[in-house]
């Protein structure tokens, strides 16, 4: 009995302190170093944010580049495609632009009238006025059991701040939880650490929208005995003063969850809303 | 002769460019598009096979970045990948200096012990000092996952073992 403890005591004792012809370092150092790092990182030292920081856009650029084969290839594969079916779409749209020429007028007399329509809904606290937007490309969209969440090209050079909104096409599709100089990770609204206040229906039911890591967030802090019913727009509440009131979000299922309007997994640019200056506080 | 030397070592590097490359880089195990639930951890299994079978092919440095490497792509603190990685490794090592042969039916229930200390060390810095949320459903998924895909990648791992000149030779 004892014989086997010690075995397995010197076992142990070998394999946390050995070090091999290649390692240069015992596992029980690096562990130790490990747990430092996680506890500077963890407890937010002030000399541990510029150096996270900077750490943070170096990994997300190498990233990128080594992401690029693995982009160009969808690209490449499609494109092979696109061009065997080249001739059949040419035809094709030989046809449509007839079409679209007949309907050129039409399109001019509707885009003067959105426009004059556009001025009459402006106003101060609209989500259709957003002058302060920032385009970004996506970095990295790595999907993870962990953490549903984006890399973007811009940071805090840009002004950008923690907690901004971010949207796609006019769609919230989350908002920033961490910035650097020249990136910053975007939390989805799919995210289990997401909530975000909304709005829906005609009597504008008040509700936290909140992701559960699947595909589609769920209402909560609902009224009381209050039904969902199915296919109604959800919007951003604005009630906590970050997002713009009147955001589309998605659209309710018959199960309180919301089928998002844009999908996480083909987000390629993004758009930041930067006019809320106080969004570091959130 | 020079060629074939830069090709060996090129050979010889294989698994941890392998490491490096599925940290940084966007191409992950998550086949969610395909299979709602399907998603494993190539990097725990290239570890625990490495390390039991050639620790000389991947160094405790070069693990402990990875881990840093995949902490910083994921968004997790810094360390967490890499103490959850580095305990894999410790369980690796033990299990090598305690057995003399070893078949895929030990190698496979070694790794469950390996990944369930490595998946409880990663919850308990993540829960108690971490205000990540995960989600345990998923997570359970990719642990059944990843250890009912080791037998797959152990053969293949294994059969890049027997090309592998490290430690052989040099």
């Amino acid at each position: 009995m004892s014989s086997s403890r010690d075995d397995f005591s010197i076992a142990f004792r070998s394999a946390l302190l050995q070090r091999g012809a290649a390692q240069k370092f015992s596992l029980v150092f690096l562990i130790i170093i490990a747990s430092i790092i996680f506890f500077l990182d963890v407890y937010g030292f002030g000399f541990m944010k510029p150096i996270r920081s900077i750490i943070n856009d170096g990994i997300y650029r190498v990233s990128l580049v080594a992401s690029s084969p693995s982009r160009f290839l969808p690209h490449a594969t499609s494109g092979i495609t696109n061009f065997i079916n080249i001739k059949k779409e040419n035809e094709k749209l030989k046809k449509e632009l007839e079409v679209f020429k007949m309907k050129e007028l039409n399109v001019e007399f509707l885009s003067n009238q959105n426009k004059n329509l556009m001025k009459i809904l402006e106003s101060e606290e609209s989500y259709l006025k957003k002058e302060n937007m920032i385009l970004s490309k996506v970095l990295i969209d790595k999907e993870s059991p962990y953490l549903k969440s984006i890399i973007i090209n811009r940071g805090s050079k840009s002004g950008i701040l923690k907690g901004m909104p971010v949207t796609d096409k006019d769609y919230l599709v989350g908002r920033i939880v961490e910035t650097n100089y020249l990136s910053s990770r975007v939390l989805l609204l799919n995210d289990l650490n997401s909530r975000i206040p909304v709005t829906f229906g005609n009597e504008g039911v008040q509700a936290i929208l909140k992701g559960i890591g699947g595909n589609r967030p769920i209402l909560e802090y609902l009224p009381e005995d209050f039904i969902v019913d199915e296919g109604i727009d959800v919007f951003t509440s604005g009630k906590d003063g970050i997002f713009f009131p009147g955001t589309p979000i998605g659209t309710t299922t018959e199960d309180g969850e919301v089928k998002l309007f844009t999908e996480s997994s083909q987000l390629s640019f993004v758009k930041v809303d930067i006019s809320n200056k106080d969004s570091e506080d959130f | 002769m020079r060629s074939i030397r830069i090709l060996s070592k090129l050979i010889n590097l294989g698994p941890l460019i392998l490491l490096y490359y599925l940290s940084i880089s966007e191409i992950d195990s998550h086949f969610e598009n395909y299979f709602e639930i399907l998603s494993f951890n190539i990097q725990l299994i290239i570890i625990y096979f490495w390390v039991s079978k050639r620790p000389e092919v991947l160094g405790s440095g070069h693990i402990f970045f990875a881990g840093l490497i995949n902490d910083v792509v994921m968004g997790f603190p810094l360390g967490a990948s890499s103490l959850s990685y580095l305990v894999v490794s410790l369980v690796a090592t033990y299990i090598k200096n305690m057995t003399v042969n070893t078949r895929i039916t030990t190698d496979w229930f070694s790794f469950f012990i390996g990944i369930f200390f490595s998946n409880l060390v990663f919850f308990f810095l993540l829960l108690n000092f971490s205000e990540i949320v995960i989600n345990f459903t998923e997570i359970s998924y990719n642990t059944f996952f990843t250890i009912l895909f080791f037998p797959f990648f152990w053969f293949i791992f294994t059969y890049y073992n027997s090309i592998i000149t490290t430690g052989k030779n040099a």
